[in-house]
C-alpha cells in the first residue's frame, strides 16, 4: 500500500501542475481536443460509472479477471489472453473493441446492466489510450496541496484570494462577474447566511449609509459575535449529526440530548477550533480528564437511531448502531459513502470489507444497551446541573446531613425500658374508621346522608343512609390518614337492610389509588370488577334484613396486600334502603394516632408480616432471637424503634423526619430538574470485531483490530486505537479528507452548492471539483488558521465574488444554469428553518433565548396520533403555550418518526440518518403552509399589527413598511399600487362582513391588539399574507 | 374570479406536468435534462412576462412537443416506460403489524391431530425466533379456531373470517410463500416499503412519484390513508418513513389524506378567508412575483408562481375528491356499513377508489391491529371484519367500473405468524409469534391473472415448500405490473445508483397474465 500512495503523490503532483489548464477545458471542448485527457476528471467518472461494479475493487464481483480502476490491472493479460488496455494502441485493447462492437453478446457495459456509452465517452477512452493510458490515484485521496491564487485581470475586483481563483476561470471562460449587489440585497444576504434571521429596516439603513468595505467587514464581524450565528451554524451540523428528540425507532419515545444540540450552538459562538470541535465529538470522554462539556459533546455518536423494540436480537441491533456511528463519522468528516462495505469491497473506492470492519471496531466497544429501554436517558449518560444548581444540591445535602446529626444525637439521649404492660398488643384489634363522620380530610362524594334514632344507629349517634332504585353509591377519597393493612388483616362494616326495601345487591369497594378492591354479597348485578377476583370479590348472600350485620372481608382477598394504605371507600347497593354504621380493620397494624409502647411487642408484630417493609439489615437482625444478635443488630433494633416507631418519642422526632422529609423532596424535584444528557463511554471490557460476512450480525468472518483504511493515511504514531485516536487521525493535517470535506460544506451554506457538488461523496463516484485548487487553498488555509471556523466564513463572505449580484441574464443562465462558475452571485430558496424563524422575526413574534429542551409549536392536530405506538410517550402532540410557540425552529421537538410538517414541507429532513446536503423542492404543499399554517396566519396578523403601531400613518407608508421588513428593500411604485390594491379590496370586504374580520384575527395563540379597526386590521392582515408568500420574502438573493 | 392585480385571467386549469422541477441533490444527468426544460421555460420568460406570456407558459399545449406521446409516457424523470404496462396505478392495502396467514389463508387441517404437540426440531431447524418467544420452554402447536371452505372456480381455501374475501376469489391471485428477512415490526415494515431494514430509503410511492408522477396535477402521485381499527391488541407504530422520499426529492413523499382536520395539511384557507379572498392574495402575489422574475431572470420564480397556482386548485380537487354524498347507497353497501365513517378502513377504500378514478398512481391504506401475540382468536375476528368487506367492495366497485383492469390492488402485511403458540395455549385461545418465513398476500386488477392460488407451504405453514416470493420479488413485480423495470429506475445518491429492489428482486412471472 505504501507502493501505492507513493504513485498517488506522484500524480497528484502532475494532476496540480495541470489544474489551471484543466480548468480552462471545462466547458469548451473544441479547446479541449489540444490538451491531453486527465484521467481523474474525464476518464475515471465514466470507468467507475459503467464498468467498476463488475470491473473495480471488488474482489468478488469482479468478471473475466479485468480490474479496470488499477493501471496494472488494466494493463494485464487477462485468462482470456486479451489485454484490455494497451497504452498507446487503441486497435490492441480489447476494451475499445468490447465497446464498440455490434455484438450484443460482447458488448460492453451489457445491455442488461442498463447502462451505455454516449459517443463522446467512447470517444475519450480511445483518446486516453492514444495517449498513453496514463493512471492516477482518485484526488481526493491525495493531500491538498496549496498553491497561490492566480494573477488576473481583474485585479481591482478582488478582495479576499477566493476571488483570484474564481475570476481566473471567469477569465478562461471568457465570462465576466457580475457587478456588486446593491447595499439592500447584500446586508440582507450576509445577514440571513450568517444567523439566519432578516435584517431590521435600522439595520439596513445603517449599513446603506455606509456601504464601504470597512462598514461591511465590521457588519459581517457584528454578524458573526452575536450569538444567532452559532444558533444557524448548528443548524447545519444537527442535519449531519443526526440530531432528534426522539429514539427514532418503534416506540420512538423522547430522548435526552438536547445539552449535545446546545453544546453545537455554543462550540459555533465561542469558535472551537474545528479540530477540537471534532476531537471532542468522537471522543471528549477520552480525553484525559473530561470536562463536562467535552462529555456533553461526545452525544453526537448517541444521535443514531436506536430501539427497544420487543422480540429485537440484541447482537443485531449493536452491530446496526455501530454501523451508522461508522457511516455517520465517514460521509461527516470524510465525505466517503462508507456504507457499501458492510457486505463488500467497495464498488467504485478502494476501500475493502475489511477497512469497514477496522473502523467498526473504534465502536464497537461503546457501554451501552442494545436496547434503550424506551427511556428518555438510556445510559451512558451524565447529568448536567448548572453552577446554581450545584450549590443548591450541596447546600440541601449538608442540611440533610444536619437534621440527620441531630436525629442521632437526640437518639442517643433516649432512656428507654422495655414496659411490664404494653399499651398496644401485638393482637389484632379492630380500629374503627368511619362512624359518625368519615374520616378526616375525606372528600365525600356521591351524596352522603346522616340519620339519627329513631332511624337505625348501631353506634354513636348517626348512621349514613341510602335509598336507591337502581345502582348508586356514596363513598370518599382522600382520607389524611390512610388506613395501613398488615398481614392477616379484615376489612368490616356494619349494614341494616330495611326488610321493607331490599336492595338486590351491596359491595364495599376500598380505593389504595384504584378503586379496583371490591366485596359484594347478594346478586350479581353490580357490573363492576371482574367475576371472582380481587376486583370483584363475592363474599355471601344478601345479608339479612331488619338488623345490623356485620360484614367482613380478608383485605388479602380484595387485593390489598399488607404494606397497602386506604384513603378511600365506598358503599354501594343496588336498589333497596340501607343504613351504615361503624367500618374499619382488624388488624395488629398501628394506625394513625397509635404507635407500639413495647419494643419486643413491635418486633413480634414485625415477624408476624409475610411481607416486611423494613431494611434488610433490620429484617436481618429482626430474625436472629435476642440471645445470637450481634450488638450492631440491637442497636439497629433499638434505634429503629425509637426513631420510627415508639409511641412516646414521637414528638421528639416527629418534627425532625418532617424536616428531614421536606428537604429530601426539594433535593429530588431539584434532581429531576437537572437536565440529563446521552454520552459516549467505553465499555470496561471491549468486544472483538469481526467482519461479518455479508453484514450479517451472526456470521463472523476474520477478526479485526481497530485501524483506519489502508488508501488513507496510517494512525498517527502516537495515536491510541481508540476513538481518540481516530479522532487524532481525522484532524492530522496529513488527512488529505477531513478540511477539505469542512470547507465544502461551507461553501455549500453559502453559494447553495459546494466546489465538489456531491458534499457527501468525495470518491469515485462523486463529482469533480469545479474549482480543484481553490478548494485545496482553502482546506490549507482553513488547517493552517489552526482550523478557524469563523476565519474561512468571514473569508467568503468577505469575498467580491460573494458579495456580486444574483441577478441573471438569459446568456448567462444558458452558459452556466447552476451557476456553478459564480458569474452572479447566489440566489435560493432559504431552508425551512430561515423560511419560519424569517417570518416570526418580520412579524415581531420571535422569542429570542438560547437552548433549552426542544419545544412543541404549532402543529396540525393528529399527526402523531395517526403513527404513534400506543403506549409511546410520543403518541400525543401536547402544543407548548406561549413563548415556546415562537421559539427559533433549531429548537423545534423533532420526531423522527413524524417530524415537524410545516419543516419536512420544505425539504427539512427526518434526522433519522445523517444529512449533509439537503434537497431544495418547489411543490404547492410550501404553498399551503405559507398561506394557511397558524403560524404565519398568526405572524401576517402580528406584521399588520406593526404596520399600524409603527408604520406610519397612511396605509401606503404602512405596506412599505411591512415590505421592507420582509424583503429589505422598498417596493417600486407599481409593487406598492398592486399591494394598494389590494388592501383597498380587502378593506372593503372586511368591512362589510366583521364576522370574517373576526374569525382571522382569532387565528393564533397571540391576543390580538384590540385597540386597533379590525377590519382595518384583517385587510392588513391578508397584505402581510400576501408579503410573508412572496418569492422574494423567502429566498436568499 | 375577481382579481385585483389582473395578471392571472385566463389561467388555464391545468398545468403541464413538466413544470421547471427545482430539486438540487439528484443525479447529475436527471439535472442536465431538467436544465435543459429550464432553459426552455427561460427563453420563453424572456420574451417578456405578462398575462399573456404567463399563461402560454403554464399552458399545455404549447409544451406538448416535450411530451413523450403514447401508452408509454410518464410523469417523472423516467423518458417513457420500459415496457408496456398492465398497470397504471396500485393501491396497496397495507396490514400492518403482520395478520396469522394461519387463521385467515393457509389453510393446514392436518394440524387439528398436533394441538399441543411441540413443533418438531426438524421444521424449525435451528431457525431463529424473535427473543419474546426464544425463551418458552415449549413451542405447542396452536391448530387455527376456523372454519376453512373453498370458493372460486379454483377452490381457494379461505377461512371464515373472509367471507367476502371468498365472494372475489375469481379475481384475486393469492400467494402464500412471501417471505422476508426481518423479523420485527420496525424493521420488516421498514423493509417491505422501502427495501431496506434501515431508516434513510425512499417508499415504493415515492420511487413511482419520481419515476412515472402522475397524470393527475392536482393532486399528489401518491397519497396515503390511515385507518381505525377494532381489534384490542396493542398496536405497533406507523412511520412517516414509510411513505417518506428518503434521498429522493421530499416532493415524492406520500401526501397523507387526513380522516380529520384539513384532509391535505394546511389545506383550508383560516378563517375569514374565502375562495374569493385568496384569489384576491393570489393575484396580487402572481403580479409581484411576476415582476420579480422580469428583473431576475430566475426561472425558480416560474415555478414558485406555477406552485402557487396548483395549490389553489387543489384547495377545490381535494374536498371534492373527499366529498362522497353522491355515492349511491348500492356503491356504499359493496364497502359495507361503516363506509361513510371518515377513518374507518371501508371509507378509506372508498377513497382509494375515488383516487384511483382520478389517476392518483399509487394510494397506501394503511390499518394496524394485528399484532396477536395473545388472544387472537377474539381479536382476529374483529379485525378481520373491519377489512374483509371493504377490501373486497373496493375490488368489485373497481370492476364494476372497468377500473380493475388498470388499477393494481395489493393486499399483506409485513411478514406472517407461527404455528406455535405464544404464551398459554388452550382448545379456544392462543397467541402467534412474528414468522417471517412465509405469510400470505393477495393482488387482483392490472396485469395479475384473476383466480390463482400461487405458492405453498408445508403442513406447518413454516417454511415455504414452493414458490417462494421475495418481498423484493413483491416490488419489482409491482413495479414490473407499472411499466418499470425495476433494475432500470434508479437514483445516485452518496455515489451509488439506489432503487426499490436493493440489488435484488425478481418478477414473479407466474401470476401475471
Amino acid at each position: 500500500m505504501k507502493q501505492c500512495r507513493l504513485e498517488f503523490g506522484r500524480a497528484w503532483a502532475e494532476c496540480l501542475s495541470l489544474a489551471v489548464s484543466l480548468a480552462l477545458c471545462w466547458t469548451a471542448p473544441a479547446a479541449a481536443a489540444e490538451k491531453k485527457i486527465d484521467f481523474n476528471r474525464e476518464i475515471r467518472p465514466i470507468l467507475s460509472n459503467n464498468c467498476f461494479k463488475c470491473h473495480g475493487p471488488d474482489e468478488k464481483e469482479r468478471q473475466a479477471g479485468l480490474r479496470l480502476d488499477r493501471q496494472e490491472g488494466a494493463a494485464a493479460e487477462l485468462p482470456s489472453g486479451a489485454k484490455a488496455v494497451v497504452a498507446g494502441q487503441i486497435a490492441a485493447s480489447a476494451l475499445v473493441e468490447r465497446i464498440t462492437t455490434a455484438d450484443a453478446d460482447a458488448k460492453m457495459p451489457p445491455p442488461a446492466s442498463g447502462k451505455t456509452l454516449k459517443p463522446e465517452e467512447i470517444e475519450k477512452l480511445k483518446r486516453w489510450i492514444d495517449e498513453g493510458a496514463e493512471y492516477r490515484g482518485h484526488w481526493s485521496f491525495l493531500p491538498p496541496v496549496r498553491v497561490e491564487p492566480p494573477p488576473i485581470n481583474h485585479e481591482p475586483l478582488v478582495r479576499t484570494p477566493i476571488d483570484r481563483f474564481l475570476l481566473a476561470r471567469l477569465e478562461a471562460e471568457g465570462l465576466e462577474p457580475s457587478p456588486p449587489a446593491d447595499p439592500v440585497t447584500l446586508v440582507r444576504r450576509v445577514t440571513f447566511d450568517l444567523t439566519g434571521l432578516p435584517p431590521t429596516p435600522a439595520e439596513v439603513d445603517t449599513f446603506v449609509a455606509d456601504p464601504s468595505p470597512a462598514a461591511y467587514e465590521a457588519l459581517v464581524d457584528w454578524l458573526l459575535n452575536s450569538p444567532r450565528y452559532g444558533e444557524h451554524m448548528a443548524r447545519y451540523w444537527l442535519d449531519a449529526a443526526r440530531y432528534g428528540d426522539t429514539h427514532g425507532l418503534h416506540f420512538d419515545n423522547e430522548r435526552a440530548l438536547w445539552k449535545y444540540r446546545d453544546w453545537v450552538i455554543d462550540a459555533f459562538n465561542r469558535n472551537l477550533p474545528f479540530d477540537r470541535f471534532t476531537v471532542e465529538q468522537l471522543a471528549g470522554d477520552l480525553l484525559p480528564n473530561p470536562t463536562p462539556e467535552q462529555r456533553i459533546a461526545t452525544g453526537f455518536n448517541r444521535c443514531n437511531v436506536s430501539t427497544s423494540e420487543g422480540g429485537s436480537i440484541n447482537e443485531e441491533v449493536l452491530v446496526r448502531y455501530a454501523v451508522d456511528r461508522v457511516e455517520t463519522t465517514s460521509t461527516v468528516f470524510m465525505g466517503l459513502t462508507m456504507g457499501c462495505c458492510v457486505c463488500h469491497d467497495h464498488k467504485f473506492d478502494p476501500f475493502t470489507q475489511k477497512d469497514f470492519y477496522r473502523l467498526y471496531a473504534f465502536f464497537g466497544s461503546v457501554a451501552e444497551s442494545a436496547m434503550d429501554g424506551n427511556a428518555l436517558a438510556p445510559p451512558p449518560i451524565i447529568k448536567v446541573p448548572t453552577p446554581e444548581e450545584e450549590t443548591r444540591q450541596k447546600t440541601l445535602n449538608e442540611q440533610i446531613a444536619q437534621v440527620r446529626g441531630q436525629i442521632a444525637a437526640e437518639l442517643a439521649k433516649v432512656e428507654y425500658v422495655e414496659p411490664n404492660q404494653p399499651t398496644v398488643s401485638a393482637e389484632p384489634r379492630e380500629f374503627v374508621w368511619i362512624d359518625d363522620d368519615t374520616p378526616a380530610g375525606a372528600k365525600q362524594e356521591g351524596g352522603w346522608t346522616f340519620v339519627s334514632a329513631p332511624s337505625p344507629v348501631l353506634s354513636g349517634s348517626k348512621a349514613s343512609t341510602r335509598k336507591s332504585a337502581g345502582l348508586s353509591q356514596h363513598f370518599f377519597t382522600g382520607a389524611k390518614d390512610g388506613l395501613r393493612v398488615g398481614e392477616g388483616d379484615k376489612l368490616f362494616a356494619y349494614v341494616y337492610l330495611d326488610s321493607a326495601d331490599k336492595p338486590k345487591e351491596i359491595m364495599l369497594q376500598f380505593n389504595d389509588g384504584s378503586w379496583e378492591h371490591r366485596a359484594t354479597w347478594g346478586e350479581d348485578v353490580i357490573p363492576w370488577g371482574a367475576a371472582n377476583s380481587p376486583s370483584r370479590q363475592p363474599v355471601g348472600a344478601l345479608p339479612e334484613a331488619g338488623q345490623w350485620v356485620r360484614l367482613e372481608v380478608d383485605a388479602a382477598k380484595v387485593g390489598l396486600a399488607p404494606g397497602a394504605v386506604i384513603n378511600g371507600w365506598a358503599f354501594t347497593q343496588h336498589d333497596g334502603t340501607c343504613f351504615w354504621d361503624q367500618a374499619g380493620i382488624v388488624t395488629r397494624t398501628p394506625q394513625a394516632g397509635q404507635s407500639f409502647d413495647s419494643q419486643l411487642a413491635w418486633e413480634t408484630y414485625e415477624r408476624a408480616q409475610s411481607k416486611s417493609t423494613l431494611s434488610a439489615p433490620l429484617q436481618e437482625a429482626l430474625k436472629a432471637d435476642a440471645a445470637t444478635r450481634k450488638d450492631e443488630q440491637t442497636k439497629l433494633l433499638r434505634d429503629h424503634f425509637l426513631e420510627h416507631v415508639y409511641g412516646k418519642t414521637r414528638e421528639v422526632f416527629d418534627p425532625l423526619h418532617k424536616q428531614a422529609d421536606e428537604l429530601n423532596k426539594q433535593l429530588a424535584a431539584l434532581d429531576a430538574a437537572i437536565p440529563t444528557t446521552m454520552v459516549m463511554a467505553e465499555a470496561p471490557q471491549p468486544r472483538e470485531t469481526f467482519i461479518l460476512v455479508r453484514g450479517a450480525y451472526d456470521k463472523h468472518g476474520e477478526k479485526v483490530t481497530a485501524g483506519t483504511p489502508a488508501v488513507l493515511p496510517p494512525l498517527p504514531k502516537d495515536a491510541p486505537p481508540t476513538r481518540l485516536g481516530l479522532a487524532q487521525w481525522l484532524v492530522d493535517p496529513s488527512h488529505p479528507l477531513t478540511a477539505r470535506v469542512t470547507v465544502n460544506r461551507f461553501w455549500q451554506q453559502y453559494f447553495g452548492s459546494g466546489i465538489v457538488k456531491t458534499a457527501g461523496d468525495f470518491g469515485a463516484q462523486g463529482e469533480w471539483p469545479t474549482h480543484p485548487e481553490l478548494l485545496d487553498w482553502l482546506a490549507t488555509e482553513f488547517v493552517g488558521s489552526g482550523w478557524n471556523v469563523k476565519h474561512i466564513q468571514k473569508l467568503i463572505v468577505m469575498s467580491a465574488s460573494y458579495q456580486q449580484s444574483s441577478r441573471s441574464t438569459p446568456q448567462l443562465i444558458e452558459r452556466d444554469p447552476e451557476n456553478l462558475l459564480l458569474a452572479r452571485g447566489p440566489r435560493f430558496r432559504m431552508d425551512a428553518e430561515a423560511v419560519r424563524d424569517s417570518a416570526l422575526a418580520v412579524s415581531g413574534l420571535l422569542v429570542e433565548r438560547l437552548g433549552g429542551r426542544s419545544v412543541k409549536p404549532y402543529q396540525p392536530e393528529g399527526l402523531w396520533e395517526a403513527v404513534g405506538f400506543l403506549g409511546s410517550n410520543t403518541s400525543i402532540y401536547k402544543q407548548d403555550p406561549g413563548d415556546a410557540l415562537y421559539r427559533r425552529s433549531l429548537y423545534t421537538f423533532w420526531k423522527r418518526t413524524s417530524p415537524p410538517a410545516s419543516l419536512t414541507t420544505f425539504d427539512a429532513p427526518s434526522r433519522e440518518t445523517c444529512t449533509v446536503r439537503r434537497a431544495r423542492t418547489n411543490t404547492p404543499l410550501q404553498a399551503l403552509v405559507l398561506m394557511n399554517d397558524v403560524q404565519y396566519v398568526e405572524a401576517a396578523r402580528r406584521l399588520a399589527e406593526r404596520m399600524m403601531t409603527e408604520g406610519g400613518a397612511t396605509p401606503e407608508e404602512q405596506i412599505v413598511y411591512a415590505f421592507r421588513l420582509a424583503t429589505a428593500r422598498r417596493p417600486a411604485a407599481d409593487e406598492l399600487a398592486v399591494l394598494a390594491g389590494v388592501y383597498g379590496a380587502y378593506l372593503a370586504d372586511y368591512q362589510a362582513k366583521p364576522d370574517a374580520a373576526a374569525k382571522l384575527l382569532a387565528v393564533g395563540d397571540s391576543k390580538r391588539n384590540a385597540l386597533l379597526d379590525a377590519s382595518q386590521l384583517a385587510a392588513r392582515t391578508m397584505v402581510a399574507n400576501l408579503i410573508l408568500n412572496l418569492d422574494e420574502t423567502i429566498t436568499k438573493e | 374570479m375577481p382579481t385585483t392585480a389582473g395578471a392571472v385571467e385566463g389561467m388555464p386549469p391545468n398545468i403541464h406536468p413538466h413544470l421547471p422541477p427545482t430539486d438540487t441533490a439528484m443525479d447529475p444527468r436527471q439535472e442536465y435534462a431538467l436544465l435543459e426544460t429550464r432553459r426552455h421555460f427561460f427563453g420563453r420568460c424572456a420574451a417578456g412576462i405578462g398575462t399573456a406570456a404567463l399563461s402560454s407558459l403554464l399552458n399545455p399545449s404549447l409544451l406538448s412537443a416535450d411530451a413523450p406521446a403514447g401508452d408509454d409516457k410518464t410523469f417523472g424523470v423516467l423518458p417513457a416506460l420500459h415496457f408496456a404496462p398492465k398497470a397504471k396505478r396500485v393501491i396497496w392495502l397495507f396490514m400492518a403489524d403482520a395478520p396469522s396467514q394461519l387463521d385467515l389463508y393457509d389453510y393446514k387441517p392436518k394440524m387439528q391431530d398436533w394441538f399441543d404437540k411441540d413443533l418438531p426440531d426438524s421444521v424449525r431447524n435451528g431457525q431463529r425466533i424473535t427473543t419474546m418467544t426464544s425463551g418458552q420452554a415449549r413451542f405447542p402447536i396452536a391448530p387455527s379456531l376456523f372454519k376453512f371452505q373453498q370458493y372460486g372456480r379454483h377452490g381457494a381455501w379461505l377461512s371464515e373470517l373472509l367471507p367476502h374475501t371468498g365472494s372475489i376469489a375469481d379475481d384475486i391471485t393469492i400467494v402464500k410463500s412471501v417471505h422476508t428477512e426481518a423479523i420485527n415490526h420496525d424493521p420488516a415494515i421498514t423493509f417491505i416499503q422501502t427495501g431496506s431494514q434501515l431508516p434513510g430509503r425512499p417508499s415504493t410511492g415515492a420511487w413511482l412519484s419520481y419515476g412515472i408522477g402522475s397524470p393527475n396535477q392536482d393532486l399528489p402521485a401518491f397519497v396515503v390513508l390511515h385507518s381505525r381499527w377494532s381489534s384490542k391488541a396493542g398496536s405497533q407504530a406507523l412511520f412517516s418513513r414509510l411513505w417518506g422520499a428518503g434521498f429522493l426529492p421530499t416532493k415524492h413523499q406520500g401526501v397523507a389524506l387526513r380522516s380529520s382536520g384539513d384532509p391535505v395539511l394546511y389545506l383550508s384557507n383560516p378563517p375569514g378567508v374565502d375562495a374569493a379572498a385568496r384569489r384576491r392574495m393570489l393575484d396580487g402575489l402572481a403580479a409581484l412575483n411576476q415582476k420579480r422574475l422580469a428583473e431576475l431572470g430566475d426561472p425558480e420564480i416560474t415555478a414558485r408562481i406555477a406552485q402557487y397556482e396548483m395549490a389553489y386548485r387543489m384547495q377545490t380537487s381535494v374536498p371534492e375528491l373527499t366529498d362522497i354524498s353522491q355515492e349511491p347507497q348500492h356503491v356504499l353497501d359493496l364497502y359495507g356499513p361503516e363506509a361513510k365513517d371518515p377513518g374507518s378502513f371501508a371509507y378509506n377504500c372508498l377513497l382509494a377508489r375515488r383516487l384511483a378514478e382520478r389517476g392518483v398512481r399509487f394510494t397506501q391504506v394503511f390499518i394496524r391491529g394485528w399484532d396477536h401475540h395473545g388472544g387472537l382468536p377474539g381479536n382476529i375476528r374483529m379485525q378481520a371484519k373491519d377489512v374483509d368487506q371493504a377490501g373486497a367492495g373496493l375490488v368489485k366497485d373497481l370492476k364494476q367500473r372497468g377500473l380493475l383492469d388498470d388499477t393494481l390492488v395489493v393486499w399483506g402485511g409485513e411478514f406472517g405468524r407461527t404455528i406455535y403458540s405464544q404464551g398459554t395455549l388452550t382448545k379456544d385461545n392462543y397467541g402467534r409469534d412474528h414468522h417471517p418465513r412465509c405469510f400470505t398476500m393477495w393482488f387482483a386488477g392490472g396485469g395479475v391473472k384473476p383466480g390463482q392460488v400461487y405458492g405453498e407451504t408445508d403442513d406447518f405453514s413454516y417454511n415455504i415448500a414452493q414458490n417462494p416470493v421475495h418481498v423484493h420479488d413483491v416490488n419489482a413485480t409491482l413495479m414490473h405490473c407499472l411499466g418499470i423495470d425495476h433494475e432500470r429506475l434508479t437514483y445516485r445518491f452518496q455515489g451509488r445508483d439506489f432503487r426499490l429492489t436493493d440489488i435484488e428482486g425478481k418478477v414473479v412471472r407466474d401470476i401475471l397474465t
